[in-house]
């Protein structure tokens, strides 16, 4: 039995720390590579399906650039078998990558393809069903347990059909299934860890030939600031930078002077701020 | 006197002795290679002084009365053998001393066997009778065989044997009987001779070799672990070390371990006695064969629960009296089920993973390390400067703990200190990973930050936390780090010490103080938190009744902080309760994880008025203005 696991490598964006609008208030430290959490969870489930089977051979196929080596090590170290990337660096349109990933299975061969219901940054879920139409499979989205049956060629999915129903859906193989977060991934041994370190990468390249993409990208931006990272703009900037803040939605707080501890120790406080930016005199001490 | 049929059976029980001894020895000399450096001088010091066997009155002075009441007769019968010449006085008087420790020694063993008679197998083994019964009888017939000798003498009541004298009395004046005494105290001390390697009383023996091997770093540092072995950690019994399964064959189950386990205290399956009792157990099932195939793996008798009890908190290691460590077997097991078998508690999975990921055990991210320092002035460290202030990941990110820092940063200003933080330069230390036993990762980050210190110019690292403290201090040196790390606490005791700070404000306020495991037990640190504790005017400083070296983990510590805590009763809420019951207002500690243990605690009993609980730095701060 041989599983094929697509595997999406993303640069995460967390944080939005920055200060400058023309890096979109980006800095290098909000970003962090690593592999998309649903496709992780479907090499889980590949994993788990040749476990109970006791054999098979379980693919990774990522597309583009290495940018989360590491991870995708790990990803080795969990038990996959081998990691085969597609070069190309081109960004590309859901429609072409199923193009590069529907060949790639192909060549290499499986009775099972497995993918993420969605990635992390793009959220477009599309890739798994337009790799299935080319391929002419059956597609089960949003699958949460699957169980094989080896005899019959046919696989039993549980998938999540919205508002905590769940769906029982009997697919047969060859097909794919796009799998949904629930399963708990496990840890990497560590003499499987050591031994992904120095596994090959398998590349291939493919004529950027096929066809041309069905959709564009015309822009990415947030819609508006975030605002559960607006703080009180700083009263002592004027009004036009104020508002120049709210709109970055840059953090910005008010640096301020919160006097605690004992009653003597707060009312001292009070009475030197108040000395010190002239609202009181010296006084007769 | 010794007729050449004594010295016949002298030297048989002194070969059986050597052969039993050296069976024992093939027991823990399987294990693997560790250097060690033994003492003599701290062996000495240790038989001498009795150890930490007095921190149990009552059954410490009846060992203490046990073991010199063995030594010393023996040492001078010995001696005697060579007739030296002393004068008359003095031998009255180490005769009278001699009677006195017989007698005393007489008690002493028949409190010992009506504690195996009446206690529970637990407290009192009865298998540890044998030795006891022998000692008894080596006793009572030197006893006997004194008053038919006196009695013969007729003497009558003679200050220099005052029991031989009791006895004398009542003892006919039979020569026969002396012979017959003489003969079974004779049997008697060579039964025990021959007896030592088979029975509990081995201890002597591996007990002091374990006091000459003993480890002399702080308690806190745990063994650094080979990552070049087929697998890491503990899988197997010989997995360990001989050093390691020694400690094992020294221990007695005297369960000191266990009194002052809070996992034990709280209900939790683990026992650090019962851990290195299966891994005796073990050692004797393997008779000394390394190559016998099928060897049972530990986790048949070790629970993973009792594994992941643990909090690490090194009160099994502070209170065994011959120095046995049960904490790093318990971790070199953890190390095999964590990177061996990749069985880690799930929820500490999503921890690992943000140490992963986000290089802190919060899951944050680098790019909000310096929130908590934002539009505060915080200083980011550039030129070389005194005092490098390592935030740590509670610092940084726990809520409640940022305020602790923003307290340091305050102190630190008003004392003039020049410092600086690493920011977004800096890392998790690595101690919870660590902790839950994922060495690799521990060893990835570790390495990162000490390349990112060593960048950097200062006099001394200032740490908030006890685990990064413990980490940098102890665990950092043997990975290529050895930097001058500072506890806060010590830090601010030198400051009010140096008059830098003073502290202007009154407490007044019935305070106590909470020993983190980290700093007192794992670094020998207690002093400073009591100074400053102490430096607060108006403040009403008194002891908790677990206190110091007996300061009850409040259970965060060894990566328990990130797993659940469905075993037994939660040692947070036994520790509120002790403190609530002792009237404190405040509450001084100095961790974070104790503070966010201490909090939930208390608020959870919800008593009408809370005490208040503050790290020291808090309380310092809003002592200065």
């Amino acid at each position: 039995m041989k599983i094929i696991v697509c595997i999406k490598q993303i640069g995460h964006v967390y944080a939005r720390t920055g200060m400058e609008p023309s890096e979109r208030f980006l800095t290098p430290e909000d970003k962090i590579y690593m592999v998309n959490p649903c496709d992780e969870v479907a090499l889980e489930m590949g994993l788990r399906l040749k476990e109970s089977l006791g054999e098979g051979e379980v693919t990774l196929l990522t597309l583009g650039p290495i940018i989360a080596e590491s991870e995708l090590r790990r990803c080795l170290g969990m038990g996959a078998d081998r990691l085969v990337q597609i070069e190309t660096d081109q960004g590309l349109d859901p429609w072409r990558k199923s193009f590069f990933l529907a060949r790639a299975i192909k060549e290499i061969g499986a009775s099972l393809i497995l993918c993420g219901k969605e990635s992390l940054d793009r959220q477009s879920g599309q890739v798994g069903a337009y790799v299935a139409h080319r391929l002419g499979l059956p597609f089960v989205s949003a699958v949460v347990s699957a169980t094989m049956n080896p005899g019959t060629g046919t696989v039993e999915a549980e998938r999540r059909a919205g508002r905590g129903v769940r769906e029982l859906i009997g697919c047969s193989l060859p097909a794919v299934l796009s799998v949904d977060m629930g399963l708990e991934v496990r840890l990497p041994k560590f003499e499987d860890k050591q031994r992904a370190l120095s596994a090959p990468v398998e590349k291939r390249v493919y004529p950027e030939e096929g066809d041309p993409a069905r959709t564009l990208v015309r822009a990415i931006f947030p819609p508006r600031p975030r605002p559960k990272n607006v703080f009180t703009p700083d009263s002592r900037l004027d009004a036009f930078e104020r508002i120049q803040q709210l709109l970055m939605g840059s953090r910005v707080e008010k640096k301020g002077n919160m006097f605690t501890g004992s009653v003597d120790s707060q009312v001292d406080g009070i009475v030197s701020f108040l000395k010190e930016h002239g609202f009181a005199g010296k006084g007769k001490e | 006197m010794l007729t050449s049929f004594d010295v016949l059976l002298i030297a048989a029980a002194i070969l059986i002795l050597g052969i039993g001894l050296a069976r024992r020895s093939s027991l823990w000399l399987v294990g693997q290679e560790e250097m060690r450096t033994g003492s003599l001088s701290a062996l000495a010091a240790y038989l001498l002084g009795s150890g930490k066997i007095l921190k149990r009155p009552l059954q410490g002075s009846a060992h203490v009365f046990v073991f010199w009441g063995v030594v010393l007769p023996a040492l001078i019968v010995l001696v005697s053998q060579f007739r030296p010449r002393l004068p008359e006085t003095l031998s009255n008087l180490l005769s009278l001393f001699l009677d006195l420790l017989g007698l005393a020694m007489l008690c002493a063993l028949v409190f010992m066997l009506v504690r195996r008679w009446t206690k529970s197998e637990e407290a009192g083994p009865k298998r540890t009778a044998v030795p006891a019964l022998t000692l008894l009888g080596i006793v009572v017939t030197g006893f006997l065989a004194e008053g038919t000798r006196l009695s013969i003498l007729g003497a009558g009541f003679s200050w220099q044997s005052p029991v031989g004298s009791v006895f004398s009395s009542v003892l006919p004046a039979s020569p026969l009987l002396m012979q017959v005494m003489i003969r079974l105290h004779f049997f008697a001390v060579l039964f025990l001779i021959a007896s030592l390697p088979f029975t509990f009383l081995r201890h002597l023996v591996a007990g002091s070799l374990n006091v000459y091997y003993k480890s002399r770093n702080p308690h806190g540092q745990l063994r650094s672990l080979s990552l070049e072995s087929d697998y890491p950690g503990a899988k197997r019994v010989n997995d360990f070390s001989w050093k390691q399964l020694l400690d094992a064959e020294a221990c007695v189950s005297c369960g000191r371990c266990e009194e002052n386990c809070p996992a034990a205290i709280s209900g939790k399956p683990l026992s650090p006695r019962k851990v290195v009792r299966s891994i005796q157990e073990q050692m004797q099932a393997m008779n000394g064969t390394v190559t016998k195939p099928g060897l049972p793996l530990l986790n048949q008798r070790i629970s993973d629960d009792e594994l992941w009890s643990c909090t690490t908190c090194m009160a099994c290691v502070e209170h065994c009296p011959v120095f046995v460590e049960p904490l790093d077997k318990i971790m070199d097991m953890r190390r095999y089920r964590v990177m061996g078998e990749g069985a880690l508690p799930a929820e500490a999975k999503a921890t690992i993973r943000s140490l992963l990921l986000y290089k802190d055990v919060y899951g944050k991210g680098i790019a909000h390390r310096t929130d908590w320092a934002f539009n505060r002035g915080v200083p980011l460290l550039s030129e070389e400067v005194e005092v490098l202030l390592w935030v740590g990941c509670s610092g940084a990110f726990h809520p409640r703990y940022q305020e602790t820092a923003r307290a340091m940063v305050k102190i630190l200003k008003a004392g003039g200190v020049r410092f600086g933080i690493l920011g977004k330069e800096e890392l998790c230390c690595g101690d919870p990973a660590r902790r839950l036993g994922e060495e690799s990762l521990f060893l990835e980050i570790a390495q990162e930050n000490i390349r990112r210190i060593k960048e950097r110019g200062f006099e001394k690292i200032l740490t908030l936390c006890p685990h990064c403290f413990n980490t940098l201090k102890n665990e950092y040196p043997s990975l290529g780090g050895s930097f001058p790390v500072v506890h806060a606490a010590e830090y601010i005791a030198d400051m009010i010490r140096l008059n830098k700070i003073a502290l202007k404000y009154s407490l007044p306020a019935k305070m106590a103080l909470h020993d983190p495991c980290y700093l007192g037990r794992g670094n020998g640190i207690y002093k400073p938190l009591w100074f400053i504790a102490n430096a607060f005017p108006g403040v009403t400083f008194f002891e908790l009744p677990w206190n110091r070296e007996c300061g009850f983990c409040w259970g965060g510590g060894g990566g328990r902080m990130w797993l659940h805590e469905k075993l037994g009763m939660r040692m947070n809420l036994l520790r509120a309760e002790e403190v609530v019951k002792s009237g404190a207002e405040v509450l001084g500690t100095a961790c974070p994880y104790c503070l966010t243990m201490l909090e939930d605690g208390i608020k959870n009993l919800e008593t009408g008025k809370p005490a208040k609980v503050m790290d020291l730095v808090e309380i310092v701060a809003s002592s200065i203005r």
